[in-house]
């Protein structure tokens, strides 16, 4: 046998979370899944603009255009599916073993899962960038200050994080890469068509406004909407009562998705 | 990493009075042994006997709920991150990332266990020489065929020395040469004073490497030795006769007259085709039973000291027609009488494994071993008349049905 190192080198936790960030990142670039995270968002963007542009812009409650009232949800609608692509990876760890091979390591037990979350916040910002370009072209514009911009970007990374975090929970948990996308894509759905993302909580039947107005998709939709401003006053103002919603959904949904995810990645039978 | 000294130098592995229940499933009932430095110790066992139990929890995986485990000095309970830094582990499932290729995840091992870039890189080329696999280098793991993914998990575990390595059913559903490679692998551990805990249910191969065998069953270490203690304990020598003619049977067991002890005349039975008795002077014995019967004028097939085979061993061990474990000893004439028949049969998560041996009137004293796990069929027969230790038969056959397993692992 060719000579083993003699000497174990002492690992780095630093250098061991990049190249298990570089790990899931590397073959994004290669089979085709870059391809699928860029044109997403774009066909979100085609999907709704197009179709609802010409009969639901009309009721978008004075904003300048339609564009300006869409473009949240299609960066939350992309930032959901980078979700999804990190509950499959998890998944898809889990299942071929490789999870079993790293807690057998010298790896601190949170390391992968701190990997997947960087890999993931990789896609989101991807995610984010398209959208956002798609939304220029549709006629999307930042009317708010610099700060209010700043804080729109950092929103939709913080949406995505809790969502990549309970994706790669639910993908951990169910060990089965096949049935995690139809898993999710339900939600997704459901939550992003019935809230103001498209039009008003005034156009839905009055017995489910209740529903689409609380609902964090919703809410999301409001601050993010105040945050990008508008030309005319309709995308409200920024405060706290539009901030703070989000931030609780947000803050809820990482208070009980982490603790299960130091159970599963720290649990010996 | 300040080298740790071993608090007990002699051995890389203790496991004293472990015991772990899954529900009320008991997997482990109170194991205990040891397995010295540069020693491999063949853990032995049908599936669901405990074997990936006791692996999972040494590598850590698994907490005990009772008793002691160390590995390379390290307590698995109180210092699971040192067992970690001193141990391979090579599970039965393949586990390497299949969308990175060979030489990525050789790379990517090696700097997880702390090698700078360009140390890590000339490690992979290095392995990637040694377990043949520089022409798939560069293709993604997913492409490999079975043998080759058990190469490149094997060599990703070597990216660094280990001082104990863990392989769990290294070999099923491998073909023949890379079978032969994971052996050879085996014995450069030995050489380079590395502790090998080897589990398996291919008997030949637990004889071939292992130093020592556990036998066990049902959570519970039912025999310990070398191959040979094993195979002494589960009966010594005997000599077997076999007459051209059926009938002669009763002269002959006249004509061995004291040679032939009580027990072993009233085995005898009108179905018989042979008669198997104690050869406690070896080929003394089987000189003056050949005497005795040419004075007798009786003429033979065969007559020849056999030796218990290792499949003997672990089907008599491990036989579920006997409950209780101290009642699994089988002697060997049982075998053959019309009543020795074994089977064990077993449902776990890989299907049904199916033995079944020395079936009534089969003349040529076969046993047959059929296995129907994810790796299909695996069928080995042993101990073909005149072949005084079955050994050669069984290896080969179990390669060949090793290689038709492997055609199926590919992608």
């Amino acid at each position: 046998m060719t000579d083993i190192a003699a000497v174990r080198p002492a690992t780095s936790t630093v250098q061991q979370w990049w190249v298990l960030t570089v790990r899931v990142i590397k073959p994004t670039l290669r089979n085709g899944e870059f391809g699928t995270q860029v044109a997403a968002p774009i066909m979100f963007t085609v999907n709704f603009y197009l179709p609802l542009k010409q009969f639901m812009g009309a009721f978008t409650q004075g904003t300048s255009s339609y564009a300006q009232y869409l473009m949240p949800l299609i960066a939350l609608v992309a930032i959901s599916f980078a979700a999804i692509s990190a509950a499959l990876r998890s998944a898809t760890d889990s299942v071929q073993g490789i999870d079993r091979r790293f807690k057998a390591s010298p790896i601190a037990p949170l390391t992968p899962l701190a990997a997947r979350m960087s890999a993931s916040m990789y896609r989101c910002c991807i995610a984010l960038v398209v959208s956002l370009a798609c939304g220029y072209v549709i006629g999307f514009r930042f009317y708010g200050h610099v700060a209010h911009t700043v804080g729109f970007l950092l929103l939709v990374l913080l949406i995505g994080a809790v969502l990549a975090l309970l994706g790669d929970l639910i993908g951990a948990a169910n060990k089965n890469p096949e049935a995690t996308t139809p898993l999710l894509l339900p939600p997704i759905f459901v939550l992003g068509l019935l809230s103001a993302g498209l039009e008003p909580v005034e156009r839905f039947p009055s017995w489910i406004r209740g529903f689409v107005r609380n609902q964090p998709v919703s809410q999301y939709v409001y601050a993010l909407r105040a945050l990008a401003g508008d030309s005319t006053p309709a995308a409200g103002a920024v405060s706290w009562s539009v901030i703070s919603p989000p931030l609780i959904w947000l803050t809820a949904g990482a208070v009980i998705v982490l603790p299960l995810h130091v159970l599963v990645s720290t649990r010996r039978r | 990493m300040p080298k740790r000294r071993m608090p007990n130098s002699d051995n890389a592995v203790v496991v004293d009075g472990v015991r772990k229940t899954f529900g009320s499933v008991v997997a482990l009932a109170d194991i205990s042994f040891k397995v010295g430095r540069g020693e491999v110790l063949g853990l032995l066992g049908p599936n669901g006997a405990g074997k990936t139990t006791t692996v999972d929890i040494l590598s850590t995986l698994t907490r005990p709920d009772r008793g002691h485990a160390e590995v390379a000095g390290h307590d698995v309970a109180s210092d699971p991150a040192g067992v970690r830094r001193s141990i391979m582990l090579t599970g039965q499932q393949v586990a390497v990332d299949d969308m990175l290729t060979g030489r990525e995840n050789l790379v990517m091992f090696g700097r997880l266990q702390g090698l700078k870039k360009s140390q890590a890189r000339s490690r992979a080329k290095d392995l990637l020489d040694h377990f043949d696999l520089v022409d798939a280098a560069d293709r993604s793991v997913g492409t490999y065929s079975g043998g080759m993914r058990r190469r490149i998990d094997i060599a990703c575990g070597l990216v660094v020395r280990p001082e104990v390595v863990f392989l769990d059913e290294p070999t099923t559903g491998l073909d023949p040469r890379s079978r032969q490679s994971i052996w050879e692998l085996v014995s450069d551990f030995k050489e380079a004073g590395i502790a090998t805990l080897l589990t398996t249910q291919y008997l030949e191969e637990a004889d071939a490497l292992s130093d020592r065998i556990i036998v066990i069953d049902h959570g519970t270490i039912i025999a310990e030795g070398t191959a040979d203690e094993l195979k002494e304990r589960t009966g010594a020598t005997y000599c077997e006769i076999v007459p051209r003619d059926m009938k002669d049977l009763p002269a002959m067991a006249e004509a061995l007259g004291s040679l032939l002890p009580e027990q072993n005349r009233a085995a005898l039975t009108a179905g018989s085709d042979r008669i198997a008795m104690p050869a406690a002077d070896g080929p003394n014995t089987l000189a003056e039973a050949l005497y005795l019967l040419n004075a007798a004028s009786i003429e033979l097939v065969d007559i020849a000291l056999r030796r218990p085979s290792l499949d003997d061993v672990f089907l008599a061990l491990t036989s579920r027609e006997n409950g209780d474990t101290s009642a699994m000893r089988v002697e060997p004439e049982e075998s053959e009488g019309p009543s020795g028949r074994h089977r064990l049969e077993r449902n776990g998560d890989t299907p049904v494994t199916r033995v079944e041996v020395g079936e009534p009137g089969d003349a040529s004293g076969r046993h047959r071993l059929e296995r129907n796990g994810d790796t299909s069929a695996t069928r080995v027969e042993v101990g073909e008349p005149g072949d005084a230790s079955g050994r050669h038969r069984l290896e080969r056959t179990a390669d060949t049905s090793a290689t038709r397993s492997d055609a199926e692992v590919l992608p």
